[in-house]
């Protein structure tokens, strides 16, 4: 078995590979290579499939009860110092590496479709197989160094990705928002990573636990320090996995291209937060701050992204809140010591998030047939509905999907929600109630959001609301970000002409597109049997490290039926309610809910506003370090540079300043020193 | 060892190539610019060859020794050698040169000028790098002043006289201060000489290497340069020609940090201890204000200046670790450094010629245009923030764990530096992004672009060559930092080991003389030290 593992490092490799002999092929024969188009798709494509495949038997491997592997190698030294990187195989490792191929490779089948007219098309497929090949890397790391090295890479990746459209100028905002607000996560990251060396003398993870926690039990160091190198480290998590306070990119990085939000902002690269937060529990576990900061965070998180997501008429945007949200479910399963339960729900939600972003790519496809290329447009759901008619695979997927995050049994999402909602009650009921209220709050907005994409009549002719749309855009870009001239040009021209341009219906999307969905379909159904509370087939194969966990049959037989019952059909209860609410709202239309937003105004305006968020950073950090920049450069001006030249220039400042550099009278006095020094020189030399 | 004068010919060669420049028959500048490459490329082969052939990575001592009396009267040796600190900055210095020569492809402005003095500029950087007498690195520091002087002032931009005769004030104010250092460190004690070894085993009072450790510092802190002496830099990049500017950040620069580990640090340890803590605090500003300096600029070039004494800072911070692993990355800093400037600075010039102007509120939307520019600007901008797989993060890295491990500074002094340098990591792509929002994101056509001569709109092979020749290392010691850290690791372990050594008679030394004692200097060194067996290890 160890010739397997030994070649485990081609996982991540091979991407690479693909990303670097199409990415050169772009800089040397950028004409040749773009013409080549779907070649390029099918390398990256194949690579990223042996990758899977691989995965895949490392997994059956792992499965098979084989020991983990490890391998490691000088990567830098200084003096004693060395700085190990390598790869680890362990059961959370293969699952993580099933997860991101598969997903991988769904959503670069897609791409083939979704970007088939779009001139990037084989830029984007090798920004595709770089951000798989850095996240494959991040997930076999085996210290946390290497973890960084590919936190790091992986942030640029997403940086490029969401900035793939830049000529819109939103696009570029976003992609450097989203990689300073990662940079600031990593900065805690960094100086938690160091303080934890500094205390340990180890990047490992077990290492550093083990020895962190002698260090606290015998003195040396004070558990107060110990608690905020955890917490330093923790902000890396907060910031890739959009939690709050950093959640703020994750809603804008929706500027890139649908695949990716899936891709990125969906399955996997969010994920990597909880995946460090994992690896990382084998330290957080001996600090409680740590752990309760954890758990809050996310709780917190949890209810602030169902919050917002409750009024967003982007479907995008609706889809990135609840991404927000669900990974703070699993951040607070790991702060309460679910290790197994966060884990468990980031595979399932991996699956059926991906598929939901897919089917609103899929939508949004079908979208810009009527309304054209504009995301202002084809992504606002108020000109969407009826579209189960046009789009029924889909309206069918997507249906599924919905079903799986409000955690209707027996979707995916029913049984990992359940799981770190009773965990979550066993640690602390505030924490469940948060859980509990929020699951609530996402069956509400997942039914507005299906009722109103696919549900009621087509509203995608609408021109009065499709002028209004285009207007409310127009503050938000700066000046000279957009040419108004051109804005006005083509809305007008949508009004006269928009029937020779476009379709008046949607259309279903093409094979390419629907395959992925239909395939993500069968895990978002089926994968929540792996952990059930009786037979959790998950647990026993990933758990954090250390732990004992029951063999399936003790499972069995501590399994209570009557608590079972109480969790979930309070969860179950309370999705219902929210599926209630929406049906009357948005399908039958019994309720109005423009009134209840007038009666609740401020609230409404709150969550509308996403609190407001972006306004306060705004003012306080984007300005912030502008006008301090701009102190700076006025002190360096005139105070550090004034100062130095007056002691230096004194005396050319004593008057003919001016008339000296003009003449260029310092060139020659520079000269006529330079020649006396040499003329000394050969002076002596000569005699 | 063979006997050929490898070190001499390799300095000598583009210098007396240079003096051939005036009487080579030329048209219109196309057979010169291929002299002086060729020439460029012949002196990097022959360093090359004889690095691979002579040099010994194992061995921390001075190698390929050769000295010749040269104007005994005043004592002035020819002596060269390299070692572990020199040696890689030899060939960074070849290899940024040999570029820099490449890029200045279409100087049709007095070109037999231009390239004699690239190659002059070329021997002064080298002879300073391998100078083993302290006079001649003085008069190697001062030659190399003169073509820099002149690149500016002749090829620069609108302003360039009022930035050439700045640079050249602060330099040459500053370099007194080692003609006034070598002279006093040559006539203390009964044996007159500038040859740095046999002023390394002087012994001398700790105040006289105060004043002596005092006056190098401001030399080389202008050269580095270091807050608050660092405001020819801008001026200097913003007018120099793109070629130029990729040498003054590429070498130049190092030569500061090369001199202060070489100097500094080796010649006089004890007074080393006393600033180091001021070293540290000085990185921190740098690190800081440099990069805040950056995100106020509008200037392309003086962005990429204020983003380089940004960089330096952490050169700072390594030296004053006093860990192995803090010089180190130190070294590794000046090295990945000199790369990632060079390439920002050369694909600068790219865009330039290009737009006809440096003002980053003038441009954007160039991507459209110059798909491939965008990228390697791209990646440029990443590697100079230091993005892990490239080499500015290695360097900076290893600079914090160094510092991090430090056992000399008190945990709160520590804390403090790693968390105001760290601010740095928060800062850099704030101004790079930015910068790459404002010239190549968003709508195309605010600007009228112009074809340059060789009729490629976007980057040409020639200088997608001459970058490649720079992201290549970046890339290649970014993925496996022991490519570069073993060619000097066992030379900055021993000057480590160096300075180190004097921790505990500066203990002794403290605890006698009250003056020392009253805080005023090393504030921050821990109490520990005070016991002779100082702890070896981090």
């Amino acid at each position: 078995m160890e010739a397997i593992y030994q070649y485990a490092w081609l996982i991540p490799v091979l991407p690479l590979l693909g990303a670097t002999i199409v990415g050169l092929g772009l800089i040397s024969y950028n004409e040749v290579t773009n013409r080549l188009r779907q070649a390029n798709a099918v390398v990256i494509i194949s690579s990223i499939g042996i990758a899977m495949t691989y995965s895949f038997a490392l997994l059956a491997s792992q499965i098979q009860g084989h020991a983990p592997y490890r391998y490691s190698f000088d990567w830098a030294t200084a003096g004693d110092f060395h700085l190990t990187m390598g790869f680890v195989i362990d059961p959370i490792v293969s699952v993580m590496l099933s997860i991101v191929t598969t997903v991988a490779l769904l959503v670069m089948i897609y791409t083939d479709g979704y970007m088939s007219h779009d001139p990037g098309y084989v830029r984007f497929y090798s920004y595709l197989s770089l951000f798989s090949a850095s996240m494959l890397g991040l997930v076999i790391s085996p210290n946390l160094v290497q973890i960084y090295i590919f936190w790091e890479l992986v942030g640029m990746c997403s940086y490029l990705l969401i900035g793939f459209w830049f000529d819109r100028a939103a696009a570029a905002a976003a992609c450097q928002k989203a990689f300073v607000t990662n940079r600031v996560g990593d900065f805690g990251f960094l100086l938690g990573m160091l303080g934890l060396f500094w205390a340990t003398g180890s990047f490992e993870f077990t290492e550093i636990g083990e020895r962190l926690s002698e260090s606290i039990a015998n003195g040396s160091i004070s558990a107060g320090l110990a608690t905020l190198f955890g917490i330093l480290v923790f902000l890396g998590p907060v910031a890739k996995s959009a939690q709050f306070p950093l959640h703020v990119w994750l809603p804008d990085a929706m500027e890139g291209p649908t695949p990716i939000s899936a891709l990125i902002h969906a399955a996997t690269m969010v994920a990597a937060g909880v995946f460090l937060i994992a690896r990382m529990f084998p330290v957080f576990e001996h600090l409680p701050t740590v752990m309760d900061t954890i758990a809050w965070t996310g709780a917190i998180t949890a209810f602030l992204g169902a919050s917002i997501a409750i009024t967003q008429n982007d479907i995008k945007k609706g889809l990135a809140y609840s991404t927000m949200s669900q990974l703070g479910y699993m951040v607070m399963a790991m702060g309460v010591g679910a290790y197994s339960a966060g884990m468990f729900h980031l595979m399932t939600h991996a699956y059926f998030k991906a598929m939901l972003f897919l089917g609103s790519g899929s939508v949004i496809h079908g979208m810009e047939a009527v309304v054209g290329h504009d995301p202002v447009l084809a992504q606002d759901m108020r000109l969407m509905g009826g579209l189960r008619k046009y789009m029924p695979v889909t309206a069918a997927t997507f249906g599924i999907g919905t079903l799986a995050i409000c955690g209707v049994p027996p979707f995916a999402g029913f049984w990992s929600k359940d799981e770190i909602l009773s965990s979550a009650f066993h640690a602390n009921p505030a924490l469940w109630a948060i859980g509990w209220l929020t699951a609530g709050i996402t069956a509400f907005y997942m039914f507005r959001m299906y009722f109103s994409t696919f549900e009621g009549e087509f509203r995608g002719g609408d021109m009065a609301m499709r002028k209004q749309l285009k207007l409310a855009t127009l503050p938000n870009f700066g000046p000279g970000a957009m040419d108004v001239r051109e804005l006005d040009a083509t809305s007008e021209g949508e009004d006269e002409g928009h029937d020779d341009h476009h379709d008046s219906e949607p259309h279903e999307s093409p094979t390419t597109m629907v395959l992925p969905l239909v395939l993500l379909a069968i895990p978002s159904a089926l994968i929540g049997f792996l952990g059930m509370p009786f037979a959790n087939y998950f647990e026993a194969f990933v758990h954090a490290p250390g732990e004992v966990v029951p063999t399936l049959a003790e499972m069995a037989e501590e399994f209570d039926i009557v608590e079972f019952g109480i969790m979930a059909g309070s969860s179950v209860g309370v999705g219902l309610i929210g599926i209630s609410l929406a049906v009357l709202m948005y399908l039958q239309r019994k309720i109005d809910p423009s009134a209840i937003a007038k009666k609740i105004e401020p609230l409404y305006n709150l969550s509308l506003n996403k609190w407001y968020f972006d306004e306060i950073y705004d003012a306080l950090f984007v300005k912030g370090s502008r006008r301090l920049a701009r102190q700076v450069m006025e002190v360096d001006y005139r105070i550090v540079d004034g100062a130095v030249n007056l002691t230096g220039l004194a005396t050319l400042l004593s008057g003919e300043s001016l008339k000296y550099f003009e003449t260029g009278r310092a060139q020659f006095y520079a000269l006529t020193i330079f020649a006396a020094v040499l003329g000394i020189v050969v002076f002596f030399g000569v005699s | 060892m063979d006997s050929l004068p490898w070190l001499t010919a390799i300095v000598a060669l583009p210098v007396i190539a240079a003096c051939a420049v005036p009487v080579i028959p030329d048209k219109e500048g196309k057979t010169l610019r291929w002299y002086a490459l060729g020439i460029g490329l012949l002196d990097l082969a022959l360093m090359l060859f004889a690095f691979v052939k002579n040099y010994d990575l194992s061995n921390p001592g001075f190698q390929m020794v050769e000295s010749y009396a040269w104007v005994p009267q005043i004592g002035l040796n020819w002596s060269l050698a390299v070692d572990g600190l020199a040696m890689p900055l030899f060939v960074l210095t070849g290899v940024v040169n040999v570029l820099a020569i490449a890029a200045a492809w279409n100087t049709t402005r007095k070109p037999r000028l231009f390239y004699a003095l690239m190659l002059v500029l070329l021997s002064a950087q080298l002879g300073v790098f391998a100078a083993q007498d302290m006079l001649l690195f003085f008069f190697m520091w001062e030659i190399e002043l003169v073509p820099v002087y002149l690149l500016i002032s002749i090829w620069g931009g609108p302003k360039r006289l009022y930035a050439a005769t700045k640079f050249i004030l602060y330099t040459a104010f500053a370099s007194i201060f080692i003609l006034i250092g070598a002279l006093a460190m040559a006539f203390y004690g009964d044996n007159f000489t500038f040859d740095m070894a046999q002023l390394g085993m002087k012994n001398y009072p700790v105040a006289f290497q105060i004043a002596v450790y005092l006056g190098l510092l401001v030399a080389f802190g202008v050269k580095l340069p270091m807050f608050p002496l660092h405001t020819w830099l801008p001026d200097a990049h913003g007018e120099a020609s793109a070629p130029v500017s990729m040498v003054l950040a590429g070498v130049l620069l190092k030569m500061g940090g090369y001199a202060l580990i070489r100097l500094n640090m080796e010649l006089l340890p004890d007074a080393h201890i006393y600033f180091a803590p001021a070293l540290a605090i000085l990185g921190v500003v740098n690190i800081v204000y440099g990069a805040f300096a950056a995100f106020a600029q509008d200037n392309l070039k003086r962005r990429l200046a204020c983003s380089s004494i940004s960089h330096m800072g952490f050169i700072l911070i390594g030296i004053a670790s006093f860990s192995e692993v803090g010089i180190n990355g130190a070294m590794l800093q000046m090295i990945s450094h000199g790369l990632i400037a060079a390439m920002l600075f050369f694909l600068a010039g790219v865009t330039y010629e290009r737009t006809h102007t440096l003002s980053m509120e003038k441009m954007q939307g160039l991507a459209g245009e110059m798909p491939k520019t965008f990228a390697l600007f791209t990646a440029g901008a990443m590697a100079s923030l230091a993005l892990p797989g490239m080499s500015g993060f290695v360097g900076e890295l290893t600079v914090f764990i160094g510092i991090a491990n430090s056992d000399i500074y008190s945990n709160t002094f520590k804390l403090g530096v790693v968390v105001c340098a760290a601010i740095g990591l928060i800062a850099t792509p704030i101004y790079l992004l930015s910068m790459l929002r404002r010239m190549f994101f968003g709508q195309a056509g605010k600007l009228e672009l112009d074809v340059p001569t060789s009729g490629w709109l976007d980057v040409n092979p020639r200088e997608i060559a001459i970058t490649a020749c720079l992201l290549v290392p970046i890339i290649g010691i970014g993925f496996y930092p022991k490519v570069a850290t073993q060619t000097y690791d066992t030379k900055t372990t021993e000057v480590a080991s160096t300075v180190r050594e004097s921790l505990p008679i500066f203990a002794q030394r403290r605890q006698a003389n009250p003056f020392l004692s009253s805080g005023l200097f090393a504030p921050d060194l821990l109490a520990e030290v005070a016991a002779p067996d100082a702890p070896e290890d981090a």
